[in-house]
């Protein structure tokens, strides 16, 4: 019988240090973007952020933008204007929120003193998590007649070949004369193994500290990486991730050594694939933990872990870095990465979530939690939802199917 | 000891008063309606005329939460796991078609859930769907079963979207299809529908309301699956279960010990 009493996630110290390090990083921007002294990037999440870093430009990151319009509940409001102009309400939410949001002429970042989105004088995706984000971009290009540029990573991938990591390296290589232009000074080598460097270590860093939940009881759920991963997304290749992460680091490591959970009296272990469900992350957050069960990691947190980087070798390492993002992979190897992972963070089952307009990050869709149960025998869940779409998600069905589940992780 | 399992559907309220040994001593059903307390409030009163009720009172459904005084919730599929499991103590796959939701569960020979998968965030197939449909056509829907019965041929029926479907059903109509056709269309719209929740591999325990109101679905279920049963008022099986005393109801790990 599911425990009912209420219980509620240990809020994280490091939460005062997570704001002002997100603080400086848009206030870095906003300067950016008043003043003209540096040059506005716009980067896919995933996208080659340590060599834009290195050439001097601020970074803005709009799936950030849009998974901040999901958590603050106001993407339901913008999506039917992009949908109202042409866009398909089944392509990505992100899309379609954040499109809605500039249609509306409205976004978040007023609160930061922004009047609207940073205007971009380039534009640099990479397909590695999908391709709509070239769409996305190029919407905006044309708005602002800024240039578009793009990395074309192949999907799909069993094994990252060297072949593979050529190609793509190379379409790497080819960014840096355009960006020169549009950045107004020259490439340095020097600086881009810097950004490389701090990227990794901000990387690793990051990993230790999803790998903090490998402890019973974990110190750190899935909803509060979903929060704590800010820096590591719109900061890669700059040294206030790394201070963020390192300090993030030792109240975790604190925690594990004094026994602190992130969920009181942890019961059950669960795995988290797919994306977050931004509007109702605290209310899940709440869920769970009211259950004793603890979300111990989850693919998406996961998919900024960049261990191949290395200063050394900064295009091909980048290249391989961002080829081997999990999403990129074919449905054997993402086999092979969920069992370790359920296997590494001993959990007792596995939650699917499919977002409706995500397919890429929706993981169940080719029969996966099926095969995972036959390789490692743990119960698997499939939810319905999306990240930013509310109307994509009930609620109520959820909340029955995931109470439902803990019920049969519990009589195991 | 008379306990109430009561299970507070989207369309349906059902309840159910069980003695010691699991028997079923009284039944209950009205229309869930807009409050759930008041729905579970008369079935109570209902219940309790001249006897003794215990409490807690066990709940499941949707509404399980929305019950006045001390109440102890189950999920329906948790619930009707229990009842499915007293009734056939081996490994079974269940499909339990509802208002608006439908649920595939496998069964371990214990008991125990094996897996479990819900319709996606769509009613189509489900009591919803036979309901608008039956409004839509202007038949009233405890006349389908026999017209299903009658009909030669089903009137395929494709679209997605039971508003769609809908429309189809009445260009089909338009064209001269006969409405027993129409209505057999139907059914077999909710056979396709659950049957590709997933691969079911015979000994399927049919239940829910839609399945006790329309037991012509039954044979149909029968012509795709093998070793289909639908027990005798299925719609009340969520209810039973989770009213079910512990010893009926002996926890999985207690069985393999």
């Amino acid at each position: 019988v599911v425990s009912q009493s209420i219980v509620t996630p240990e809020r994280l110290q490091s939460t005062a240090a997570l704001k002002q390090t997100m603080d400086g990083y848009y206030q870095r921007l906003l300067e950016a973007s008043q003043t003209g002294r540096q040059r506005v990037a716009w980067c896919t999440s995933v996208g080659p952020a340590e060599l834009l870093y290195s050439l001097g430009f601020a970074v803005y990151f709009p799936e950030n933008h849009a998974a901040i319009l999901g958590a603050s509940k106001t993407a339901d409001r913008y999506i039917p204007r992009a949908v109202a102009a042409g866009y398909s309400a089944e392509v990505c939410s992100y899309l379609t929120s954040d499109v809605g949001a500039l249609l509306c002429d409205e976004t978040p970042l007023s609160a930061r003193g922004f009047r609207g989105v940073p205007r971009p004088d380039v534009l640099v995706y990479n397909t590695n998590q999908c391709h709509e984000v070239q769409d996305w971009f190029e919407l905006y290009g044309r708005r602002f007649g800024a240039p578009v540029l793009g990395v074309h990573t192949p999907l799909g991938l069993e094994e990252v070949d060297e072949a593979t990591v050529e190609y793509v390296a190379g379409q790497l290589r080819g960014l840096v004369q355009p960006l020169e232009r549009v950045a107004r000074r020259g490439f340095d080598p020097e600086a881009f193994a810097q950004a490389v460097g701090r990227s990794r270590e901000a990387s690793v860093l990051w990993r230790r500290v999803l790998e903090t939940a490998r402890s019973r009881p974990a110190p750190l759920t899935f909803f509060d990486a979903s929060v704590h991963m800010g820096p590591i997304v719109v900061m890669r290749g700059t040294q206030p991730a790394i201070d963020y992460y390192a300090g993030l680091l030792a109240e975790l490591e604190g925690r594990v050594s004094a026994g602190v959970a992130a969920v009181p009296g942890e019961l059950r272990r669960v795995y988290w694939d797919g994306m977050p469900i931004w509007f109702k992350l605290s209310a899940l957050s709440r869920f769970f933990a009211e259950r004793r069960t603890s979300v111990v990691a989850s693919t998406y947190c996961n998919s900024w872990v960049f261990d191949p980087l290395d200063p050394a070798r900064p295009f091909e390492s980048s290249a391989r870095a961002y080829c081997e993002l999990f999403i990129a992979r074919s449905e054997r190897f993402k086999l092979g990465a969920l069992q370790k992972m359920a296997a590494d963070f001993a959990v007792d089952g596995v939650l699917f979530h499919d977002a409706r307009t995500c397919a890429r990050n929706s993981n169940g869709r080719f029969a996966l939690p099926g095969r995972l149960r036959e390789v490692t025998g743990l119960p698997t869940l499939e939810i319905q939802g999306d990240m930013n779409d509310a109307r994509c998600y009930s609620e109520e069905q959820s909340k029955m199917a995931i109470e439902t589940f803990l019920d049969q992780l519990g009589a195991r | 000891m008379l306990r109430v399992g009561l299970d507070l559907g989207s369309s349906y309220t059902k309840g159910v008063l069980v003695d010691a040994e699991g028997g079923i001593v009284d039944a209950f059903v009205r229309r869930t309606g807009y409050d759930y307390r008041e729905a579970a409030r008369e079935i109570l009163e209902r219940l309790s005329v001249g006897r003794r009720v215990d409490a807690p009172v066990f709940t499941c459904g949707y509404g399980r939460e929305q019950v006045d005084g001390p109440i102890e919730p189950c999920t329906e599929i948790v619930a009707l796991t229990r009842a499915v499991h007293a009734l056939y103590p081996r490994a079974v796959d269940v499909l339990d078609i509802g208002g608006q939701d439908m649920k595939f569960i496998r069964l371990t020979a214990a008991g125990a859930i094996d897996s479990f998968r819900l319709n996606p965030k769509c009613a189509a197939g489900t009591g919803s769907f036979v309901e608008e449909a039956a409004l839509r056509l202007g038949v009233d829907v405890a006349a389908f079963d026999a017209l299903a019965r009658a009909a030669e041929e089903p009137v395929r029926i494709g679209s997605y979207c039971t508003v769609f479907a809908v429309s189809e059903m009445l260009g089909a109509l338009k064209n001269g299809a006969p409405l027993a056709g129409v209505v057999l269309g139907i059914y077999e719209s909710v056979v396709d529908r659950a049957t590709s929740l997933a691969a079911l591999q015979g000994d399927l325990v049919l239940t829910g309301g839609l399945v006790a109101h329309h037991p012509r679905l039954v044979d149909l279920f029968r012509r795709r699956v093998p070793r289909v049963d639908a027990p005798a008022r299925s719609q009340l099986l969520a209810a039973y279960g989770c009213a079910l005393p512990r010893a009926v109801d002996a926890s999985p790990r207690d069985r393999d010990a």
